[in-house]
């Protein structure tokens, strides 16, 4: 099997008056799986498409394996693609559609059979073959569309923001159906979605995107707790921001204090602390030692989140076990605290 | 220019031949008409001499009341049936669907003669069965019109919504459902209205007199100034339909209706 | 009653009146003008036609009217009409479908919705303001006969003339060519980009597009827009008497004349009997026509 790693050299693509794509650079190794996340306009639909080829850079290049595939077009580039819907052929049963890439590339009646069959088991339709697609459901569709860019053996899976046409239940159950897939046919694959649950639950790595640049990539752990920006930070789970304030040498961020560094902001002005729910502390006290009231509580299974309004209106969500937060009534005057070394400071 | 690139370039050839195509006899009958007889200028004699006829406004005024009519029996018929198929009547789609469409179906050639045995005396006596009959022919047009409108707003949400606080069903499809979907009421109303003042074959097969019929009896005796009727005619209804466009809001998802 | 009340009422089709019999009354009511109207106008007509085209002069039941159909000179109309909406269909068919998928395919959202509303007018157009157009254009005195004229060739003397059989083909296709834009339309726009571009990344160049996906798409409403453009010149009426008045033998110009008391076999329900004629061939095309279109919108939404 060919070596499939895939990269992106500065890629630039702009339409009109947009940058879409600002000299991307991305590595991507043999059976891993990549997540490009971002919100809408971030370039990361273009990207997938120049990748497919179904569109071409203004600059850089497109490298599979090493080989160059920039100027080659869509049909040779041996690619599996997964568009959001529809893209079903309507007039092709299930295992017709599934066995399209191999009528294409002229494999015998018998081999496509097979194959389709066997696809189609791999992502639980057995019995669905001689179905037509409108008599399939959404997630059903998905799974034979998924079939179909495998069926073929590409060198690279494509998948442009599959789930996000479905059921939250059903978008759920596929999502893992989609990485078991995956990691047994261990093709190099880019996943796009706006989606950010979705892209750290499944991905080997994210890349977070913003205005056609790639503003972080890294495991998903790492992205959570180590955000390299404040808009990865923001964009990657939830973030409390509470006001900070210096104090001599040190900023005092509700109880806890740090150092200083200069590397935070311009001059030491106005500061904001990006927190996490988890790592916020409520502790009930008399009232005269209480710096929050708790507003309500929101019960979300083994976790149960607490939202808290500070003395100076500033608004914070917390986030404990159910068994914990039920120690704290709405209404109740309490005192927050921070984790210490559990946030990032930046200029508010 | 961007009309004549490689992906254009077919289009936009096409357009022009097509353009040329419509445009060549249109422009030749106008200038026809514009002809003053027995010399060589132009002028508006031709025009001037169907305007002032006799009996212009007569017919005018004919063809224009039964197309009122039509497009009234229409819009009471259709209206209140299309808005009660889309709330709960769905079993009675395929019904009411088959019904609408069958004057599609059946030659206005054959109507006619049936409409000469079938109807009742009376009604053979008065120029206005010619306004049902045209109620007829425009059905399936402004029942598919109706319908797609209809079906693309939600319905089921505001007439429960305007009931639950309080409307009748007067005042809910009159003040509260129509509103929401006045481009279409008033694009099948046009449209009614459009084939109706051009009908010619029923009108001529059951022996009336429309304006159609009267600009072919005209065309016998001056044939300028017939064409240059015709051509009023023709622009007067191109008018009408295309004012429909006006009221149609374009919507990059809207599939092309296949009847105008 | 709350709000919650009337409308979980409504949702179960009763009334204040009572469940059972208040559905039904309602259902009745609903349906009662539509199906009166139609009974009156549309059924009534139609069954007319249908029960005198098997009366005798005399009032029993006979078969004669539909012999005479296939005697002469019924039968040569019946074949002219045949033949002219074979050849208008054809005619009219394919450069109708190649402008509607050129518009489709490259044209803009404006210019869509212009070419809509400028089709529909234009496919309405008929009887004698088109034969004043064309005759004024491709008369033996026409403009384009006369510019033909100018650069030496006399179509007239070639053979062409705008009175027979083809020009009356060249004339419908003014409005049939239109009715095709907008009856073919609708295939094509349905045709999703993703499905182009899920061929191509499937490694389909684009002749193997079309051969598996496009064409086996669009030929069912390629199809029944023929047929829908075979109806529409079989039936047309006003257009032919206008360019023809009685040159060429039609079945519509057949009954008209009939009508109009001009008596062949000394039947007086011989006019019923081709209409039904043509009633049973416009259904024989409508039906399909209506079946494969219904079939065909399940993909295009």
């Amino acid at each position: 099997m060919t070596s499939t790693t895939l990269s992106l050299r500065g890629v630039s693509r702009r339409f009109k008056d947009t940058v879409a794509l600002d000299a991307l650079d991305l590595d991507v190794s043999q059976g891993e799986l990549v997540a490009l996340l971002g919100p809408s306009g971030c370039g990361k639909t273009t990207a997938l498409r120049i990748i497919a080829g179904l569109d071409n850079p203004d600059a850089g290049e497109v490298l599979v394996g090493g080989k160059s595939v920039t100027h080659l077009a869509p049909n040779k580039r041996n690619m599996g693609m997964v568009f959001q819907s529809y893209s079903l052929f309507p007039n092709l049963t299930a295992a017709e559609n599934v066995a399209f890439g191999l009528t294409m590339r002229g494999e015998a009646k018998t081999v496509r059979i097979g194959r389709a069959q066997e696809l189609l088991e791999m992502v639980g339709l057995p019995k669905h073959a001689k179905r037509f697609p409108h008599q399939l459901s959404g997630g059903q569709q998905q799974r034979v569309a998924l079939a179909r860019a495998l069926a073929f053996e590409p060198d690279v899976l494509l998948l442009d923001e599959p789930l996000s046409a479905l059921d939250a239940q059903v978008r759920a159950n596929l999502r893992d159906e989609i990485r078991a897939l995956q990691l047994k046919t261990g093709t190099t694959t880019i996943f796009v979605t706006h989606d950010q649950e979705e892209a750290m639950a499944m991905s080997d790595r994210v890349a977070v995107m913003n205005a056609g640049k790639i503003a972080q990539i890294a495991r998903p752990d790492e992205l959570y707790h180590n955000p390299a920006s404040e808009f990865v930070a923001g964009f990657v789970g939830q973030m409390n921001k509470i006001p900070a304030t210096l104090e001599a040498d040190r900023v005092r961020v509700l109880d806890s204090h740090v150092d200083y560094r200069q590397s935070w902001t311009e001059q030491p002005g106005a500061m904001v602390a990006l927190v996490r729910p988890e790592a916020i502390e409520i502790q009930n006290t008399a009232a005269d030692q209480s710096n929050a009231t708790v507003v309500a509580r929101a019960f979300l299974g083994p976790m149960s989140k607490v939202s808290l309004v500070l003395r100076d209106g500033t608004e914070v969500s917390a986030v404990l076990t159910s068994a914990q937060s039920a120690e704290f009534a709405s209404g109740s005057l309490v005192r927050v605290s921070v984790k210490p070394d559990q946030y990032l400071v930046v200029a508010a | 220019m961007k009309i004549f690139t490689r992906r254009q370039l077919p289009l936009t050839i096409g357009l022009f031949l097509a353009t040329l195509f419509v445009l060549f006899p249109l422009v030749s009958a106008t200038e026809f008409s514009l002809r003053q007889p027995a010399t060589s200028n132009y002028g508006f004699a031709n025009y001037i001499w169907f305007f002032t006829a006799e009996d212009f406004g007569k017919y005018l005024g004919i063809s224009l009341g039964l197309a009122v009519v039509s497009a009234i029996i229409l819009l009471v018929i259709l209206v209140p049936t299309v808005i009660w198929l889309n709330l709960g009547g769905a079993r009675f789609r395929g019904l009411v669907e088959f019904v609408s469409l069958l004057p599609l179906v059946i030659p206005v050639v054959a109507l006619a003669i049936g409409a000469q045995t079938a109807l009742p005396d009376f009604a053979q006596t008065d120029e206005i069965i010619l306004g049902f009959m045209f109620a007829v022919l425009a059905m399936p047009y402004a029942y598919r019109t109706l319908d797609t409108g209809l079906r693309a707003i939600p319905l089921q949400t505001i007439v429960e919504a305007a009931r639950g606080l309080g409307a009748n069903w007067l005042h809910t499809i009159f003040r509260v459902v129509i509103p929401v979907v006045r481009s279409t009421v008033a694009s099948a109303l046009f449209m009614t209205l459009a084939l109706s003042l051009g009908e010619y074959t029923l009108t001529s097969l059951l022996h009336w007199d429309t304006f159609t019929t009267w600009v072919t009896t005209m065309s016998q005796s001056n044939i300028l100034g017939a064409i240059a009727l015709s051509m009023f005619s023709l622009i007067a209804v191109f008018g009408l339909l295309l004012i429909i466009s006006i009221f149609i809001r374009p919507t990059k998802s809207n599939v092309v209706a296949e009847e105008n | 009653m709350t709000n919650q009340e009337v409308s979980s009422l409504n949702r179960k089709g009763a009334s204040k009146w009572g469940t059972l019999t208040g559905r039904s009354a309602r259902v009745a009511v609903a349906l009662l003008p539509l199906l009166v109207f139609m009974g009156i106008f549309f059924f009534a007509p139609l069954t007319a036609v249908i029960w005198d085209s098997f009366q005798s002069n005399d009032g029993l039941f006979t078969l004669q009217n539909y012999a005479d159909v296939f005697k002469e000179p019924i039968a040569t109309a019946m074949r002219t009409s045949l033949g002219l909406a074979l050849a208008s269909a054809v005619v009219s068919a394919i450069p109708g479908a190649v402008l509607a998928f050129l518009i489709e395919s490259r044209g803009s959202d404006r210019l869509r919705q212009l070419i809509s509303s400028v089709a529909g007018v234009l496919a309405n157009t008929g009887g004698v303001p088109l034969a004043f157009m064309f005759v004024a254009a491709l008369g033996a005195a026409g403009s384009a006969t006369g510019l033909f004229k100018l650069l030496g060739l006399d179509i007239y003397t070639a053979g062409f003339s705008l009175y027979t059989f083809w020009g009356l083909v060249l004339v419908y296709s003014y409005f049939q060519i239109p009715l095709m834009v907008i009856v073919f339309s609708p295939a094509i726009h349905g045709l999703r980009r993703e499905w182009n571009e899920a061929a191509k990344t499937l490694g389909a160049t684009g002749s193997q597009f079309w051969r598996h996906i496009g064409v086996p798409l669009l030929f069912p409403s390629f199809t029944s827009a023929f047929l829908l453009l075979f109806a529409s010149a079989f039936s047309a009426y006003a257009t032919a008497r206008a360019m023809t008045n009685g040159t060429i033998a039609l079945l519509p110009l057949m009954i008209g004349n009939l009508l109009d008391g001009n008596v062949i076999f000394d039947e007086v329900n011989l006019a019923k009997a081709l209409a039904v004629a043509m009633v049973v061939v416009t259904l024989l095309a409508m039906v399909p026509y209506l079946i494969i279109q219904r079939r065909a919108e399940r993909w295009q939404r």
